[in-house]
This record gives structure tokens, sequence and C-alpha cells, in this order.
């Protein structure tokens, strides 16, 4: 490639991406994050915490199952 | 943000898998290799290390597509997959003539719901979660 293609690809590649202009950010994004989370707090039901100490108290107390578990993975 | 909701359905399913069999299998290697654990399930880990995590994408990827509107629940949708991933992880045993011992056999009906349990609960929360912050679900 030729020193005169070069310079015609870097005015090319500098027409068709746009400058970025201010790339700071104009505020903190932490507060409306931690508003996000807020807004949605963690209902778990108690049908889910039954299977989940099911799930755990089958596991710890019969660790055979654990190998048959890992055909699931 | 709000385009390629398939890909982003996709990635959603496969970020759990992902994680949990890179520690699965950072485990698996030091037992193997640091105290010479004596079962060679390196023939058959191609199984969980690539299948897995893609049959999660798209498992995820056809619930955004075709039940999500219809509000089937994410973690009964979840919970099917065992049902599909057992049998095709024995298939893959006995094409690549893995020996498995017995023993694991007689404990799969009391495994498989527990793996039922295991991935209902997975897809409901953490799944679920995903789809929400990529704003999918």
């Amino acid at each position: 490639m030729s020193d005169r293609e070069m310079e015609e690809m870097k005015k090319l590649l500098k027409d068709t991406l746009p400058p970025v202009g201010d790339a700071e950010l104009g505020h903190d994004l932490w507060p409306a994050m931690a508003q996000r989370l807020a807004d949605r707090p963690l209902r778990v039901p108690w049908w889910d915490w039954v299977l989940l100490v099911g799930a755990a108290a089958t596991i710890l107390f019969f660790p055979g199952v654990i190998p048959a578990l890992l055909y699931q993975l | 943000m709000y385009k390629h909701p398939y890909l982003r359905a996709y990635l959603a399913g496969i970020a759990i898998p992902t994680v949990v069999l890179l520690v699965i299998m950072t485990g698996y290697t030091i037992i193997r290799y640091v105290y010479n654990f004596p079962i060679p399930i390196e023939r058959v880990i191609v199984f969980p290390m690539a299948a897995v995590p893609n049959t999660w994408g798209l498992w995820n990827v056809l619930y955004v597509a075709f039940l999500e509107k219809r509000h089937v629940p994410l973690g009964l949708f979840g919970g099917v997959l065992p049902l599909l991933l057992a049998p095709s992880g024995y298939a893959v045993t006995r094409l690549l003539n893995f020996t498995v011992p017995d023993e694991v056999f007689h404990v799969v009906p009391f495994a498989l719901p527990i793996g039922v349990i295991i991935y209902y609960l997975v897809w409901k929360y953490f799944v679920g979660f995903l789809n929400a912050e990529l704003g999918i679900a």
C-alpha cells in the first residue's frame, strides 16, 4: 500500500468514525444502579426454601449422589 | 441495549454453567493431578465443557423466543433441562466406553430430583436475574 493510499485510508476511517467528543461521564452511575437494585427486592417463597434445604440436606447426608449429579452438569 | 434479544438471552444462559464448570474443573484438576485421583474423566469432559453451557444458552433463547410471552415460569422450564442432560451424559459415556461405577446408577433415582430442584432454583433466581439485568425478561 502506497503512502497516498494510506493517507486516503486514514481519511476514510476518520470520516467514517465520528469524533467521540466529551467521553467523561456526566454524573455518578452508582446511585441509579443502587436505586435499581433497591426497587427489586428479592422475594423467595417458602416452598423454594423447602426445596433448597431439602436438596442441600440430601447432598450433605448422602454425598453418594454427587457423582450422579455430575451427569446433569 | 435493546437490540439482539436472542444474543443477550444466549449470553445470559451460558454465564452460570461457564463459571460453575470453571470452579468444578479447577477442583477436579487439583484432585486428579495433585492427589492422583484414579478416574480419568478427561475422555468425557468435552460434554460438560462444551455442550452444557451451549445447551443452557440455547435453552434460554428458546424460553425468550417462545415461552416468555406465554408466561411460562423460567424456573420450571430450566428444571426440565436435567431430564435432557442426564440421558445425554449417559449416552456420551456409553459412546466413549467410559466405565461408570454401578453405585452411581443406584443413586440416580435420588440424584435426578435433586438435579431438577437445583436447576429450578438456579434458573429461577440466577438466570432470571441475568435476563432481567439484560432487559430480556
